[in-house]
């Protein structure tokens, strides 16, 4: 089973949440900023899901 | 009507929206929520025989269904060359008129919420329906997710997740449905248009298995 960390929108902003997780960790202005600052999870095993504003899949960053 | 659709009448949902590709980015998160309600959403596209006149379709989904959700967001012309779009009114009055003059006394209890995009832009078109108070959802997912959801704790559902849960659920479910179908062979663009009788058991394989069960 991987580890997934999802960034979903939120309102106007953009919400980091682990898979499972009952919330978001933290939520980020932009898209951009989000995907920054989960990039270290990569190396910790997790996969990172970028979402797009209609919950469907942008882009898969598997774990490094 | 069938035994099946005669036992599931009181949390049965008839959808009555558009079915253009536009509209699917909206369609596939209410029909999410549905389920996660634990309840059945009904709707033409659920299944397609080629030998069943639409209006008949139409006609046993409202009869088999306590509840329905019309959205009449997208009633008009994207263009001066495009002609109004009156299907959806007319399944709303079908709807209205079963409620109101069918003889037998259950479909007194039908319950309707009629979307809109903006605030009051439907009055304008149908001023009949100026009693009516509807919800707006402008053509955001998260935010049809959180109108609907509200609508039936609003109408007596307890116990439903959160708004933000169930648009975080929809998220997941989105990203499991992903890895499912790539390695079945689908591409981007066909999972996005996945058929609605596909995607419904896709949601309902989810609910079941839970997150995550690679």
């Amino acid at each position: 089973m991987s580890k997934r960390i999802h960034i979903i929108k939120r309102g106007a902003g953009w919400a980091v949440k682990t898979e499972g997780a009952k919330r978001a960790s933290k939520i980020y202005a932009s898209k951009v900023e989000a995907e920054g600052a989960v990039q270290v999870f990569r190396r910790q095993g997790y996969d990172v899901v970028v979402h797009k504003s209609n919950g469907f899949i942008q882009k898969w960053q598997k774990a490094k | 009507m069938t035994k099946e659709e005669l036992n599931r009448f009181g949390k049965s949902v008839f959808i009555n929206c558009p079915f253009d590709k536009d509209y699917n980015e909206l369609l596939k998160p209410l029909l999410f929520v549905l389920k996660k309600i634990g309840l059945f959403p009904r709707i033409a596209s659920e299944s397609l025989n080629s030998a069943e006149v639409r209006l008949e379709k139409i006609k046993r989904l409202i009869l088999a269904s306590k509840y329905s959700i019309h959205d009449l967001s997208r009633n008009y012309p994207k263009s001066l060359a495009d002609p109004f779009r009156m299907n959806m009114p007319f399944e709303l009055g079908l709807d209205y008129g079963c409620m109101e003059f069918h003889q037998v006394a259950v479909y007194k209890q039908k319950l309707m919420l009629i979307l809109e995009d903006e605030p009051y832009s439907l009055k304008k078109a149908i001023s009949d329906i100026s009693f009516a108070d509807c919800k707006h959802h402008k053509n955001d997912p998260e935010r049809l997710v959180e109108e609907v959801r509200n609508w039936f704790s609003e109408n007596g559902f307890d116990l439903i997740p959160g708004p933000t849960a169930l648009w975080n659920d929809y998220n997941e479910f989105l990203s499991e449905l992903y890895v499912r179908k790539i390695r079945d062979g689908f591409s981007s663009p066909q999972i996005e248009t996945l058929p609605i009788p596909e995607f419904i058991r896709a949601i309902d394989h989810w609910i079941t298995n839970g997150r995550n069960n690679e």
